[in-house]
């Protein structure tokens, strides 16, 4: 029979079990996707100086990956239109959950968690409305589904959390997309991007751009310190595109940064991902379709450098500087106006390189 | 001497940009596809305006030959086709969520005077507008009995005559301008090398094959659960197998073009796509109608492997011989 004392006694015990964290997963700094030589895929966790920490099965191809703000796990999505994703013990390998998105919504690949880890935010498609939705996971039960909401516009890719805040911004791409028909892009006369920021589930402001933009969808965001947007987008209009890179912040207007007109159109309408330094002064962007890396004086609005790199795509700040990956294996890291030489895996590494952020 | 240094420089850029596959495709598939499609839209519009009776066999055989120009034309995605979204205009499918039998019912119940110009026509929704459109105007059961006789009439010679100005309209840009922005590539111009010309043309034919790999294939086929065949395309007219046809038959051509500097990548190509095409011949369901059936879903199954293939061959050997870029990210388009 189970005593008062004991079951205060456990109460305690479990109390001061101490819960994991990301130092015991070898403290990695990032994590990304990859495809192993052998053709099985792999979420590894990566420190900050580019060794790889640990190595943990996927079932499929990744898109993103979301890191806990405490705890030693990663949410990883498939490509889209899955509709599902797992909950990686960054630990172990095991996988502690898995989330499957309701009937009639599908992922967009993206996730932000809440500032105490408590929430998980994910990009979703409510394919039947064509509307974007904004899926809310209990994380403390085992990753349930406990609310939705409206994402403020069609499309939903990358979605972030401003520092410090519980505000939510998200990369409306603008793009409508159906499962029965794969990828086909069904509003491209039509579409019109945002970014939307929400707070507890309202849409608090909308920011658009110039209607002559209005085919350049809005993917890939970045936040710096203070609460600046970047955002990476993707051309689908036809020929040679103005920009690709833009800069926001709540109560104010969008600014486009400026490149050289030959600049840009080696980016091939298509940036990848995007970084903020951490000094929020320098903004990253990467074309795989390019092999670019090119960084942006966020103030002043323009190019700085640009750097080539075979497939680049994954891109985040790291101490003053960048690290990007590379689908042919490479990982390197700026150093000012040069990219170094770098290590070299037996991987492909996926889009993204996500900072694992703690408090 | 001097004179002779002249004129090899002046030359020499010219030489040096010249590309004989280009050449090859824009004027043996680009200009003679988007010339039919020219052509074949005025006379169904011609037809129409003779004939506006949704069942008649003048109407519905000059309907089915401009469609068939229009799906052999599909994969040409770039420049006239997308300036003022002309391919939307003439092709807007898929549609999943029915926006173009709403629009055109709509039009009908309000006999909305839109129709009663090709010119003021150019201003509706273009779930409206196009092939697909009409497609329901002349075989849906509903749509085809739907509303006033006569402005059903009026809509049918509407959309085939802003067909023809719209298909119009994408060669006069191909044969006044566009063809020369492709074989003079240039610093200041659309195209700034060869390379870039050649990778558009690369575009067409991977995003060619895998709309008809997921998209005319992939909707009927839905998930592994449960087969769609009421998403075929163009399945009121019972067209769907045949677009797929057309589309493959129009892609080898352009593949053999691109491939022309390679006669075992030629091969294999050509090789390949006659597979596809061979398993869609047997297969002898015009609609995919039966594709719910296990027995005839594996076979439709066979064929979007066999154009998968054809799709890995391009990706895997026709882009690197091109010189066109295919990495692990730069392919992923997310």
């Amino acid at each position: 029979m189970t005593g008062r004392r004991q079951f205060l006694g456990g109460l305690i015990a479990a109390s001061i079990v101490p819960k994991p964290t990301w130092a015991d997963a070898g403290s990695p700094a990032f994590l990304s996707a990859a495809a192993r030589a052998d053709g099985r895929f792999v979420l590894c966790g990566i420190s900050g100086d580019l060794e790889i920490r640990f190595e943990r099965p996927l079932p499929a191809r990744g898109h993103a990956a979301a890191a806990h703000p405490t705890l030693p796990e990663a949410v990883a999505f498939a490509r889209r239109p899955g509709t599902f994703a797992i909950v990686i013990d960054c630990m172990t390998g095991a996988q502690k959950a898995a989330l499957t998105a309701p009937a009639g919504r599908h992922f967009y690949g993206h996730g932000a968690f809440s500032a105490d880890g408590s929430l998980l935010f994910t990009t979703e498609n409510d394919f039947e409305a064509g509307r974007g939705r904004i899926g809310i996971w209990d994380t403390r039960s085992g990753y349930t589904r406990i609310d939705e909401w409206d994402s403020g516009g069609i499309g939903p890719h990358d979605i972030k959390r401003l520092p410090g805040t519980e505000t939510l911004v998200v990369a409306n791409g603008g793009i409508d997309t159906h499962p029965d028909s794969g990828r086909a892009k069904l509003n491209i006369p039509t579409m019109e991007p945002n970014l939307a920021y929400i707070v507890h589930g309202a849409v608090t402001e909308v920011a658009k751009l110039p209607a002559d933009m209005h085919k350049n969808s809005i993917r890939h965001l970045a936040v710096g310190p203070e609460g600046q947007v970047a955002f990476g987008m993707q051309w689908q209009g036809d020929g040679p595109v103005s920009t690709l890179v833009g800069l926001h912040q709540m109560g104010g207007p969008m600014t486009l940064m400026d490149a050289p007109q030959d600049d840009v159109r080696n980016m091939q309408g298509y940036i990848g991902s995007i970084a903020f330094g951490a000094d929020g002064k320098t903004i990253a962007v990467t074309s795989p379709r390019g092999g670019l890396l090119q960084l942006f004086d966020a103030q002043a609005g323009r190019l700085m450098q640009s750097e080539p790199l075979t497939d680049v795509c994954g891109v985040a700040a790291i101490g003053g500087q960048f690290a990007v990956t590379s689908g042919t294996g490479e990982m390197r890291q700026t150093n000012g106006a040069n990219l170094r030489p770098g290590t070299q895996a037996a991987l492909q590494w996926d889009n993204h390189l996500i900072p694992i952020i703690t408090p | 001497m001097k004179r002779i240094a002249l004129a090899i420089a002046l030359t020499l850029p010219a030489i040096s940009q010249a590309d004989p596959v280009v050449d090859d495709i824009i004027d043996a598939h680009i200009l003679p596809t988007f010339e039919t499609l020219a052509a074949q839209s005025q006379t169904l519009a011609d037809v129409a305006a003779d004939d506006c009776d949704p069942t008649s066999d003048a109407l519905r055989d000059a309907y089915g030959t401009a469609f068939d120009a229009w799906v052999s034309a599909s994969h040409l995605r770039f420049g006239p086709t997308e300036a003022d979204d002309r391919a939307f205009a003439l092709a807007f499918w898929p549609d999943s969520r029915g926006a173009t039998p709403r629009a055109l019912n709509v039009l009908i119940a309000d006999e909305d005077p839109i129709a009663n110009t090709p010119a003021d026509y150019a201003e509706v929704s273009i779930a409206a507008r196009g092939f697909y459109a009409l497609e329901f105007l002349l075989y849906d059961s509903a749509l085809m009995t739907a509303g006033d006789a006569a402005y059903r009439c009026t809509l049918i010679q509407t959309v085939t005559a802003d067909i023809a100005t719209t298909s119009q309209s994408i060669i006069d840009d191909w044969q006044t301008s566009y063809a020369e922005t492709m074989r003079n590539p240039g610093p200041d111009g659309f195209y700034r090398h060869v390379e870039e010309v050649r990778q558009e043309l690369f575009k067409a034919l991977s995003t060619g094959l895998q709309f008809t790999s997921d998209t005319r294939l992939g909707r009927p086929l839905g998930t592994f659960e449960r087969s769609y065949p009421a998403r075929a395309e163009a399945r009121r007219s019972e067209r769907s197998s045949r677009h797929v046809m057309l589309s493959l038959a129009a892609l080898q051509d352009l593949a053999a073009r691109m491939a022309s500097e390679d006669a075992d990548l030629a091969d294999a190509l050509d090789a390949s796509f006659t597979r596809a095409l061979t398993q869609l011949t047997d297969l002898d369901d015009p609609t995919f109608a039966a594709v719910s059936a296990p027995q005839i879903r594996i076979k439709v199954e066979v064929i979007q492997q066999s154009v998968d293939t054809i799709r890995a061959i391009v990706g895997n050997e026709l882009g690197p011989t091109l010189g066109v870029a295919a990495g692990f990210n730069s392919l992923d388009g997310d």
